[in-house]
């Protein structure tokens, strides 16, 4: 993996020599360590370096992309000539602004020496630890541990210049008993020290323990608490099909037309801050623009989305810092997306809910039945269970909800209060898409959830 | 390289391993998106490397890096030993290997018109003239006109002898018309949903696609969505075209027969599967005419390949037998534990991942008749196709798909147009209920570039044989 320095060495000696009007030239260099467990055992550990250099250059405004991993000077002189042929030979791209000019950005705590130098015997370790715990239990458990270092460097025609080195850990810890019932747990941080493996399987265990013995019950309309990881996973669609500009400008995002209106509940607020180390903090984007802080949904109220350059000239404002790498052109989307928090506590959630569920975590959703409706559907897992007169009374098989999200989130009746570390009333989680980023949520009670389906388990 | 790599070979041996393989890979991918008649992705990605997996006190390790120098070799070939080392430390691990032949050989996708040497302004203009048609519909907002090409260059080595290197050629592309109305948005694509079909094989395969030629009709139909009545809720007769029925076979078939995930090593993240080993040559899976082969070796297929990376020559392996499930996809590692041997699925997403089970080509084989005779034997029910939205649970039992598209079918014929259909069900009481496979002229083996699986994730590129069938008693809709 290269360093900064080699980084920018590379990226400014290419830059002088491209042909094209404009160029940008971005080297993100990443070793990625994983150890995976499964039945106690781990079954797939693993180890890469890499460096992913892509080259973006526009003559006027036809432009050429391409991505290599040679990172040497002959490497990336090859990427510029092809990613300058195929300019040559494409239309004009009438939505492009021009390279972005130089920006500063703020400095964030987004690196940690204990991650970065983490050895394969120190992740077995961690997984034994975990192992233990389940097997003084009586369960088997999987799950992986993986560490990562990140290095961003980013140059471009108009003198951009940034660079950033990130570390993240996550770990996942999923116990199993002999029939297969599960209970599972995370934590994710840029310092794995923050991640008390044994505690997390702690979780784990409880929550497989206490999933032990399902009954069925029918799929209805009921009140249903959605603890940390559950409602993370919502708003990882919900990024990926309606918080960025590009989603707007297409009709696909259920803001759409409905910037201004109250589309959810006021106790519901949503925000992507690059810069909260609450989260996993990112200084600036794939194009080298700072990371603004971008109100989503405030108080039920849709507020906006996130821009890159090109969605931000087509709407006339700035672009928000969450362009992602011009290779992929998805679209401009958050990175490190907060709910806000509430007053709760759990038990208060608890309390108040006569007869319901909690739910874990979720399987499978989808979010593309009606991306105008925010119309989702997903499974259960991990542990769902019946709430009676405010406690929890026994673990359910598990079910299929099918329901607007709007719907959903203008329901909701309560939100737990911020806490540190990884707890069941507010959790950090990764990025359901692999990428550096994470959503910070707590746990909510949402009224009248709508259940469809039931599976045999 | 090659002598490198076999080198490392040499000094795993040397240190008592008791297997190793590397693999060096290139993979060039080229993504073309028009939008609206305007360019708005010409990418072209080039990724290099290699990776080393050892077999180590019965433990794996592996290790990769896109730095290809002997020193690095050396300290890839050091770091994967010493993580199997690692993998040790925990428990009491037991990988034992099965034993496969020697293979030194060569395998080459066979390529009429090599996609990379097509020029960029001839695939443009097949785009833009996709879209133009589209955009012929006044309600059709977004014309969407994709294509993409790939070329993988594989090499493998191995502490047993094995030397194979491959050239894989894949290409496909697709459209899609989005028409909106208010809040109304209704999208329709050929000749299938998320970015078309793929198949190994040359551009000459993208052509064929006649993209333009279907432009105008993918446009119509999305306008004709925004008007269509709502599909209604109820348990009825459903036919399933081939691009929707491919999916299905995909989520409810091709996933819980991956062997590694039915013994839990996708318990944490994918899921595990509800067809466990002492279900095999037991549980019915579906109906008497449902026949299911995993076929690495059909001509085109996107699941078409030579050899594994493992290095076990690809090979057809039946699955469902008269409606009995009978095999699964194994590995080296997996097949043993059930006293079986690979039949050749491990495949890796690139050179800094490790080889899994995955899909080749998992094929339901045709039947007989055609479409039209499925429908016209069809007294009350609905015609679905092209995917929209797709949930499965983690043991691949309780399913949900969306479609974009429905026909109602009354006393033979075709009806009303139907939009946003859904329909769900439980895997062997569905495969249960197919009573009418269509015939060899309506399959189609279906390319999907997009399978995930893995920590961290991998793509794998699969195909499906299918043609459209018929299942009494779907629910389709949503319960209230």
């Amino acid at each position: 993996m290269m360093d900064r320095a080699q980084q920018m060495t590379l990226l400014t000696g290419a830059l002088a020599g491209s042909p094209a009007d404009e160029t940008e030239l971005v080297a993100y260099s990443t070793t990625s360590s994983l150890t995976r467990f499964a039945n106690s055992l781990i079954h797939q550990n693993v180890h890469e370096d890499d460096n992913f250099i892509t080259a973006r250059v526009a003559l006027g405004k036809r432009i050429g992309v391409t991505s290599t991993n040679r990172a040497d000077a002959d490497g990336l002189a090859a990427a510029i000539e092809r990613a300058t042929a195929i300019a040559n030979e494409s239309p004009e791209q009438p939505d492009f602004p021009g390279l972005p000019q130089a920006l500063e950005a703020t400095q964030v705590p987004s690196y940690s020496e204990k991650t970065a130098r983490m050895t394969p015997e120190a992740r077995a370790d961690a997984v034994g630890k975990v192992v233990g715990v389940a097997r003084a239990e009586g369960l088997k458990a999987s799950g992986a541990y993986r560490v990562g270092t990140h290095s961003l460097a980013i140059v471009n025609s108009s003198g951009m210049r940034q660079h950033y080195d990130a570390t993240d850990a996550n770990l996942s810890v999923f116990a199993v008993d002999d029939d297969d019932v599960s209970g599972s747990m995370s934590g994710y941080a840029v310092d794995l020290g923050d991640i008390d493996a044994e505690a997390v399987a702690r979780t784990a265990v409880q929550k497989c323990r206490a999933a032990a013995a399902p009954v069925s019950i029918e799929p209805e309309a009921i009140d249903v608490i959605l603890e940390p990881r559950a409602t993370a996973e919502i708003m990882s669609w919900l990024s990926f099909t309606s918080f960025g500009a590009k989603q707007i400008h297409e009709g696909q995002s259920f803001m759409t037309d409905r910037i201004g209106e109250r589309l959810m509940g006021r106790n519901v607020t949503i925000y992507d801050d690059g810069l909260d180390p609450a989260g996993i903090p990112i200084p600036f984007d794939f194009e080298g623009v700072p990371k603004k802080r971008v109100m989503l949904i405030e108080n039920g109220i849709a507020m906006g989305a996130v821009h890159d350059t090109t969605t931000a000239e087509k709407d006339g404002v700035e672009s928000t810092g969450h362009a992602g790498m011009a290779v992929f052109r998805g679209g401009p989307g958050p990175s490190n997306l907060f709910i806000g928090a509430g007053s709760d506590t759990m038990d208060d959630l608890l309390s108040s809910v006569k007869r319901g569920l909690l739910v874990t975590c979720f399987h499978y959703i989808n979010g593309l039945l009606d991306t105008r409706k925010a119309l989702f559907t997903g499974m259960t897992r991990d542990g769902t269970f019946l709430i009676e007169d405010g406690k929890i009374t026994t673990a359910v098989k598990n079910l299929r909800f099918t329901d607007s999200m709007l719907r959903a989130y203008s329901n909701v009746d309560g939100v737990t209060r911020n806490v540190d570390g990884v707890t069941r009333e507010r959790q950090t989680v990764g990025q359901s898409w692999g990428a550096i980023g994470s959503t910070t949520a707590p746990t909510v009670l949402v009224r009248d959830f709508r259940f469809t389906g039931s599976t045999e388990f | 390289m090659k002598e490198r790599l076999k080198e490392a070979m040499e000094i795993l041996k040397k240190k008592g391993v008791e297997y190793a393989d590397a693999r060096r890979v290139r993979q060039l991918n080229e993504v073309l998106v028009m939008k609206n008649g305007e360019l708005e992705t010409a990418s072209v990605m080039e990724s290099e490397g290699f990776g080393i997996r050892v077999l180590h006190g019965r433990a794996w390790g592996f290790s990769s890096s896109s730095d290809l120098s002997p020193e690095s070799v050396a300290a890839v070939t050091e770091q994967a030993l010493d993580i199997a080392k690692a993998s040790a430390r925990v428990g009491e691990p037991k990988v034992l290997l099965d034993g496969q032949e020697t293979v030194v050989d060569t395998y080459e996708t066979r390529v009429g018109e090599n996609p990379f040497d097509v020029p960029l302004p001839d695939k443009l203009a097949i785009l833009a003239s996709a879209c133009d048609g589209m955009g012929k519909t006044p309600e059709v907002k977004i014309s969407t006109a994709s294509m993409m090409s790939f070329l993988t260059e594989k090499l493998f080595v191995s502490t047993e002898g094995s030397e194979i290197e491959q050239r894989i050629t894949e290409t496909g592309g697709g459209i899609a018309a989005t028409a909106m109305d208010g809040g109304e948005r209704q999208t329709r694509s050929y000749p299938a949903s998320f970015r078309g079909d793929y198949a190994t094989a040359g551009f000459e395969f993208t052509r064929s696609l006649a993209l333009p030629d279907h432009a105008e009709r993918t446009g119509r139909e999305a306008a004709e969505l925004l008007r269509a009545d709502e599909c209604p809720s109820r348990k009825t007769t459903v036919i399933i075209g081939g691009t929707q029925l491919a999916l299905q076979v995909h989520e409810s078939c091709g996933h819980p027969i991956e062997l590694d995930r039915v013994f839990g090593t996708e318990a944490s993240y994918a899921g595990t599967s509800f067809l466990t080993v002492d279900k095999l040559a037991d549980l019915q899976y579906g109906s008497g005419i449902v026949n299911i082969v995993a076929d690495a070796t059909c001509e085109g297929g996107l699941g078409t390949f030579g050899y594994d990376d493992e290095g076990v020559p690809a090979q057809a392996t039946d699955i469902v037998r008269e409606g009995v499930f009978t095999g699964y996809l194994m590995s080296r590692e997996t097949a043993p534990r059930i006293g079986l041997r690979s039949n050749g699925t491990m495949r890796a997403d690139g050179w800094n991942r490790i080889p899994l089970v995955r899909m080749t080509n998992v094929n339901l084989l045709p039947g007989e008749g055609t479409l039209e005779d499925l429908i016209a034997d069809t007294k009350d029910g609905m015609f679905v196709d092209s995917n929209k939205s797709w949930s499965i649970d983690q043991r691949r039992l309780n399913f949900q798909f969306g479609c974009e598209i429905a026909w109602e079918i009354k006393d033979g014929k075709l009806g009303r147009l139907l939009k946003n259909p859904v329909y769900t069900g439980l895997t062997p009481e569905f495969w249960g209920a197919c009573d009418a496979i269509a015939g060899p002229e309506e399959w189609h083996i279906w390319g999907i570039p997009s399978c995930g699986k893995g920590e961290p994730g991998q793509t794998a590129h699969v195909g499906h044989g299918v043609s459209p069938s018929r299942f009494r008693n779907v629910e389709v809709g949503v319960k209230k």
